[in-house]
């Protein structure tokens, strides 16, 4: 009958696939993504199963394109790619997946070489570069050391010092400074401390060598960089003089301890000179040696993020073949494997053809073979919906999944839903800008379904096409209800002319000529009794159309019932149900259709139908105010008739089916039943495919029941429901009130917003003047369109959406939708591909 | 005039409806569609009949107050200028 009435025919399919072809029988399937397998191996461990090896391997691959991925953003390259191209990309065979994962190995050793040989240099590098600054320091102070000496000599009274001594022996080496060359005593240490610890350092060789050292120390102005630990810290440069090798040992003991580097540096000036020259070489080397890796590592890095999305679509797509592959079941004598699963009836030709296709291509010889099963078992259930359907289907399936191949209210929802929603928001301007900016998203789907703008934003695309019928119907309600930025339009001619009355007072009545032809009459803009008016007409409105909605849900009962085939349920529960709504709210349905149709020549004759309703209930055959002739017997009869549905819908099937059990006892059927019990899991009335096995006749499902055909259970589940029904009855027609109330609220907030902010800057500006006026407009109706979008249209939206929403599921849903159903999930890339994206 | 017109509104209505059913295009998804029209015009229909019909018998008259500022503006009694648009 068409795609949304009822779920798709299911049926259940065996494969057989021989071993050669399993990878890409199962990469076939999963593009076409119609077959939701079944796990055979329940049992079986996760690390037991069949193909545990390939999918360990592949998650190996899946580590190294990790590795790859962060050090592309480490060095900040931008991934290319297209992402539908990306989504598209798998591999044909066992050779590709064999030959990417070569390829894989091959860029992570070479990149994680790179990597290593990099930190080796930038090591080198930094001690080099600390180098220069201790050469260049230590010439300094060997210098400054070296004029303070001469001074020293020149005073000739030192005697301790041993550091000049050797200095006046032997003038000519005086520049040469104090060296070990003087003697053994004599020795210095050069090195590098971060400046922070510097002053601890000072400390502590202080207190070890009681004082017995000379320590000078520079600042390098540069910052140095951390190979290990990537940060720049400060150092100094620091030399120490001691005599005595204990001393000196001492000194590097602890310089090590706290973390200072030391240098070798030459006494001789000549020495450091040359060094410092050979360092500055090394130094650049070093440089040009650095740059070349960086500059290779980054090319191959390039390399890589061309490619790497591709990459890794295709592990994912093989991961998910394998863990797919782990739940058949492996046939030794055949050296194939079996699966089962579900595959919608008329998809199987397609799948067929697949796999007639993967046999030609792979070019084997033995076909993997497509056999359909019979079953028990509940099918999934599987609406094929378009892009436009898609999210109507969405909402009612969060409600609940339909059962296996019950009316679907998916289909109705498509306009329903937004004719609801429509009679809460009516009003023509507001419905403009939603139907606007639907037909934005809607227009430009393509190009916004790549955005990633969050969450929010993402609810109100998928659900855009709902948004545009929303707000097309908010602009007819609109007309309809003359609302328009709560301004009225005249667009027809009124029917009203008002004339003054008494003549003398400033009230104005209006005298009716003729009904406005579409909508409500622009005369009732600003009157003072507006309300009256309109609550009274909102309020009929909504009745009438709730109790038209939920005697269609009733209604929708009949073709359930017709298509289990259990017709008689339509006398048990149906009938009883639909005479209940309709004696009563059926029946004040007619009389507000009845008071509005007769013309009263008193107004004040006019019977109250709350009053009327009232009355029938507590007192029937007692009419207050007449509405036409014959009413009180017709009152009574229906009060009866309602009095008499509920006993009805509570007592006749049960005994009904308990009539029908005995019935199959005593024909002796009890055995049968017991064998079909071992085939099927779930006893639920409503869902066997094969019907011809049993028989094929109402009471079949009972002989599921046979071993637990409680008369007790089944009239208590009884009473429960027409308790529900009963008073459900009456609490969700007053529900359907709500249609009136928000649309009230709605034409009230948005007088409100118009009066005022807009009419009130208008106003004011009125007496600003030609310069500030303007701009007090411009102010006011800035106000005005914000406060409008913000909470007119976002809150009033999503308010009378999710009133709307529960109208749908509570009042609609519960008379007659099952909703026990389980939602059919095949192996699809695709849904694979877009989980991927939303993680 | 009355109820005829909710008749004759029924009838262009579903004639516009009965359109709507041809221009729905063949394809599995037809059903839908054409459930889709059927659904919209008996909605909307409805809505304009209802509020019709409200307005046919009217029991209550529509009283505004003109305040001293408009008390004098000028003659009235033929149909409503004043606020509308």
């Amino acid at each position: 009958m068409g795609t949304l009435w009822r779920s798709e025919e299911m049926s259940m399919v065996q494969l057989y696939i021989p071993m050669e072809l399993a990878q890409p029988t199962v990469a076939e399937i999963g593009e076409l993504g119609l077959i939701q397998f079944r796990d055979l191996n329940p049992d079986v461990n996760a690390f037991q199963r069949t193909f545990v090896n390939d999918i360990r391997r592949l998650d190996d691959m899946e580590r190294k394109l990790r590795f790859l991925r962060a050090q592309i953003d480490k060095a900040s390259i931008k991934l290319r790619g297209d992402p539908s191209t990306v989504a598209a990309a798998r591999a044909r065979s066992q050779l590709e997946v064999d030959e990417l994962d070569e390829r894989l190995t091959e860029h992570e050793a070479r990149v994680a070489q790179m990597n290593a040989s990099q930190e080796t240099l930038n090591k080198r590098y930094l001690e080099l570069t600390e180098l220069r600054h201790v050469l260049k320091e230590t010439n300094v102070f060997f210098e400054d050391a070296e004029s303070r000496s001469e001074e020293i000599r020149n005073s000739g009274q030192q005697e301790e010092s041993s550091l000049i001594r050797g200095a006046q022996d032997e003038p000519e080496s005086a520049e040469e400074g104090r060296a070990t060359s003087r003697g053994a005593n004599l020795g210095f240490v050069a090195g590098v401390v971060p400046r922070a610890r510097m002053g601890t350092f000072e400390r502590i060789l202080f207190r070890a060598l009681r004082g017995n050292l000379f320590m000078n120390y520079a600042e390098i102005d540069e910052l140095i960089r951390d190979p290990v630990t990537d940060e720049t810290v400060n150092k100094n440069v620091f030399i120490i003089f001691a005599h005595g090798k204990e001393i000196i040992a001492k000194i590097r003991k602890i310089c090590e301890s706290l973390g200072a580097t030391l240098y070798p540096v030459d006494g001789n000036y000549e020495k450091r000179r040359q060094d410092s020259a050979q360092v500055i070489a090394r130094i650049d080397d070093l440089k040009h040696v650095l740059d070349n890796t960086t500059f290779t590592r980054r090319s191959e890095l390039v390399k890589v993020a061309e490619t790497i999305e591709v990459w890794a679509t295709i592990i994912k797509k093989e991961k998910a073949i394998y863990y797919t592959l782990n739940m058949f079941n492996y046939d030794q004598n055949r050296k194939a494997l079996i699966a089962e699963g579900w595959c919608p009836t008329n998809s199987i030709n397609a799948v067929r053809y697949a796999l007639r296709s993967v046999t030609e291509r792979t070019g084997h010889t033995i076909p993997a073979i497509l056999n359909e099963l019979r079953t028990h078992k509940a099918p999934p259930t599987f609406h094929k919906t378009n892009k436009f359907t898609a999210g109507f289907q969405g909402i009612v399936d969060a409600y609940g999944m339909a059962s296996y191949r019950e009316i679907n209210p998916g289909i109705f929802t498509v306009i329903t839903f937004p004719f609801l929603f429509a009679l809460m928001f009516g009003d023509l301007g507001h419905g403009f800008i939603m139907a606007l900016f639907a037909a934005w998203m809607c227009r430009y789907e393509v190009n916004l379904s790549t955005k990633k703008w969050g969450e929010i934003w993402a609810t109100f695309f998928g659900g855009r096409y709902i948004i545009l019928l929303m707000g097309i119907f908010s602009m007819y309600t609109g007309l309809v209800y003359n609302d328009i930025f709560s301004k009225s339009m005249n667009l027809f001619g009124s029917g009203w002319a008002y004339h003054q009355e008494n003549n003398s007072t400033a009230k104005w009545v209006g005298k009716y000529e003729h009904t406005y032809a579409f909508g409500v009459d622009p005369a009732w803009y600003g009157t003072d009794n507006a309300l009256i008016f309109s609550n009274s007409y909102k309020m009929k409105q909504a009745v009438v159309i709730g109790v038209i909605h939920m005697v269609f849900g009733i209604s929708l009962q009949i073709l359930n019932h017709l298509h289990f085939q259990r017709p008689w349920y339509i006398l048990y529960e149906t009938v009883p149900q639909l005479l209940y709504m309709l004696s009563l709210f059926g029946y004040l349905v007619f009389i507000i259709l009845f008071k509005w149709a007769v013309h009263w020549q008193n107004p004040s004759e006019a019977p109250g139908l709350l009053n009327t309703l009232i009355y029938m209930v507590l007192s029937p055959g007692t009419i207050l105010m007449q509405l036409y002739p014959g009413q009180a017997s017709v009152q009574t009869f229906l009060i009866l008739l309602w009095l008499l549905c509920i006993p009805w819908m509570l007592l006749v099937k049960p005994y009904m089916l308990k009539y029908e059990h005995e019935k199959h006892i005593a024909a002796g059927y009890t055995n049968l039943s017991q064998e079909n019990l071992s085939g099927g899991d779930t006893p639920s009335a409503s869902m066997d495919v094969d019907r011809n096995a049993v028989g094929g006749h109402g009471g079949h499902e009972e002989m599921n029941h046979e071993e637990h055909f409680d008369f007790g259970e089944i009239m208590i589940h009884q009473g429960i429901h027409t308790i529900e029904f009963c008073l459900n009855g009456v609490s969700n027609t007053a529900s359907y009130l709500r249609l009136w109330a928000l649309s009230l609220a709605h034409a009230q907030l948005s007088e409100v917003l118009w009066d005022m902010i807009f009419v009130n800057s208008l106003n004011a500006s009125a007496g600003l003047g030609s310069f500030l006026g303007p701009i007090a407009i411009v102010i006011g109706f800035s106000l005005w369109f914000s406060a409008t979008v913000s909470i007119l249209l976002v809150m009033e939206g999503l308010s009378a959406f999710l009133h709307a929403l529960r109208l749908h599921w509570v009042e609609f849903n519960s008379k007659f939708y099952e909703g026990q159903g389980v939602k059919f999930e095949p192996f699809s890339f695709e849904s694979l591909m877009a989980e991927e994206e939303a993680e | 005039m009355g109820l005829l017109t909710i008749f004759i509104s029924f009838l262009v209505y579903a004639g516009i409806g009965a359109v709507g059913f041809s221009l729905v295009p063949r394809g599995e998804d037809q059903f839908v569609y054409r459930t889709a029209v059927a659904l919209t015009f008996t909605s909307t229909w409805l809505m304009w009949a209802i509020t019709y019909l409200a307005q046919l018998n009217p029991l209550v008259v529509p009283e505004r107050t003109w305040t001293l500022h408009h008390a004098g503006a000028g003659d009235h009694s033929s149909s409503i200028a004043g606020h509308g648009l």
